[in-house]
């Protein structure tokens, strides 16, 4: 792995060790470079171990680093091995104030900039999936609406202790008059599918995830909402598992949307589509601001396999938050998934499509803006 | 020291399920869920049994699960 020249490095090295298997990797360390683990190496200048984070910081020369490589390549406990960096604070930026700020006296930046302001739909009879944190149950906005829930977190009920699936559902399929204004949901009245696949401390893993289409496919959810992935290094290959899991979700009728990932730090560094959105057969979503700007953070088509599909606003985005704040302010590419899901959802209610038809419709009727395909794909998305 | 243990996901063949959850038992996967609409396995095994249950027929592929966790606010 080579890193940016402009990259401050230390000469020492940062190896990722398999979770639960950090005896082991340590075990691996010892034998590439040179020192035994049981002897006292530990907590020296050699070797640094954060067993709770599964992190090894190891000294040696720049010889080690192609060793290192070689052992995370293969098979056995050490993952990831990354030279360590230089880190600084950082200069506060100037605080730019949002010209031209959007009116949000009725509904927020982001429904007016998918134009479902303008738009009839409302999303009557199609099942929306937000695979997420759960679901804030005493939700004020939110009763008298249907809302089908699910955990796959062992030891977790849907309730929402996060309150990003909050926020999520909230922009994908929440009101447009709630008791406090604005409006903040694209798809006002589809029928909710709520999937808690990341706990209350925001992780989880591909088991739960899965286990979350599973239960949207086979409840016949049109459109599958996922704000969540895995940030990967450049070239990484996706998940031929997940491929497989998109192709057939589609060819039963339902799209699986997806989070391209915040790990940019634009205009230095443009980062991966993460894992799984890099998949071709899920949609990759990056973000823009209230001025129809890239966000500084978001993910892009930085290699050949993961590659930007549509765009939508995920900066100062307004929606629904667990009790007792109700309501927050996030950025992320997580908040531009819901709003492109919302739109599917529309388009899928106006037009019938399904699969790779919705998805075709989806990116096909999206506004082009004048910035890079690498960075928003065919564009902003827009509701029938 | 244990064996290295990892959580993976299989993909298998449309219709070899439930057939193929026997063989793959045998060649030592731990099964956790059986995700009928998707074609997928997920479950338990040590590291080096994934060879064994890469050549199950009706195996497609088989990865390690990943982990992901959101961003702090």
């Amino acid at each position: 792995m080579t890193e940016p020249a402009e990259v401050e490095t230390t000469g020492r090295f940062l190896v990722l060790l398999q979770e639960d298997a950090v005896e082991e990797g340590l075990a691996e360390l010892g034998a590439i470079a040179g020192f035994n683990p049981n002897t006292g190496a530990i907590g020296s200048d050699t070797l640094q171990v954060f067993p709770e984070l599964g992190v090894a910081v190891v000294s040696g020369d720049p010889n080690l680093l192609g060793e290192l490589n070689g052992a995370a390549e293969g098979p056995g406990a050490v993952q990831i091995v990354e030279p360590e960096r230089v880190v600084h604070v950082f200069a506060a930026p100037v605080e730019e104030e949002p010209e031209a700020a959007a009116d949000e006296s009725v509904l927020t930046w982001g429904l007016q900039a998918v134009g479902a302001d303008v738009s009839t739909a409302t999303g009557k009879g199609i099942k929306i999936a937000v695979l997420d944190t759960g679901w804030e149950n005493n939700h004020p906005d939110f009763a008298g609406r249907t809302i089908t829930t699910k955990s796959f977190i062992a030891g977790e009920d849907v309730q929402d202790g996060h309150g990003h699936g909050t926020h999520c559902i909230g922009t994908s399929a929440g009101p447009r008059k709630p008791a406090t204004l604005p409006g903040y949901g694209v798809a006002y009245e589809a029928e909710i599918f709520a999937g808690k696949v990341l706990s209350n401390a925001g992780s989880g893993s591909d088991g739960g995830i899965l286990a979350g289409i599973d239960w949207a496919v086979a409840n016949g959810c049109a459109i599958i909402s996922m704000s969540l992935g895995a940030d990967v290094p450049a070239g990484t290959p996706y998940s031929q598992i997940y491929e497989t899991v998109a192709q057939r979700a589609m060819a039963k009728g339902t799209l699986i949307i997806a989070a391209a990932g915040n790990a940019s730090t634009r205009p230095a560094r443009i980062a991966p589509v993460g894992h799984p959105a890099r998949c071709p057969s899920i949609i990759a979503v990056a973000a823009i601001d209230v001025n129809r700007a890239i966000a500084s953070f978001s993910s892009g088509s930085a290699d050949r396999i993961g590659q930007i599909d549509v765009c939508a606003p995920g900066v100062d985005v307004y929606s629904s938050f667990k009790l007792p704040e109700k309501y927050r302010r996030l950025r992320g590419t997580s908040m531009a998934t819901p709003h492109v899901a919302g739109v599917a959802v529309l388009i899928a209610e106006r037009t019938g499509a399904r699969g790779f038809e919705l998805w075709a419709r989806l990116a096909g009727t999206a506004l082009r803006l004048p910035l890079a395909s690498t960075d928003i794909g065919t564009g902003l998305v827009q509701a029938p | 020291m244990t064996a290295s243990v990892d959580q993976v996901m299989v993909s298998v063949t449309d219709g070899s399920l439930p057939q193929v959850l026997d063989d793959l038992r045998e060649a030592g996967l731990v099964v956790d869920t059986v995700l009928e609409a998707l074609g997928v396995v997920t479950g338990t095994a040590e590291v080096r049994a994934i060879p064994a249950l890469q050549a199950v027929p009706g195996v497609i592929d088989v990865e390690r699960q990943w982990r992901v966790q959101l961003p702090p606010y």
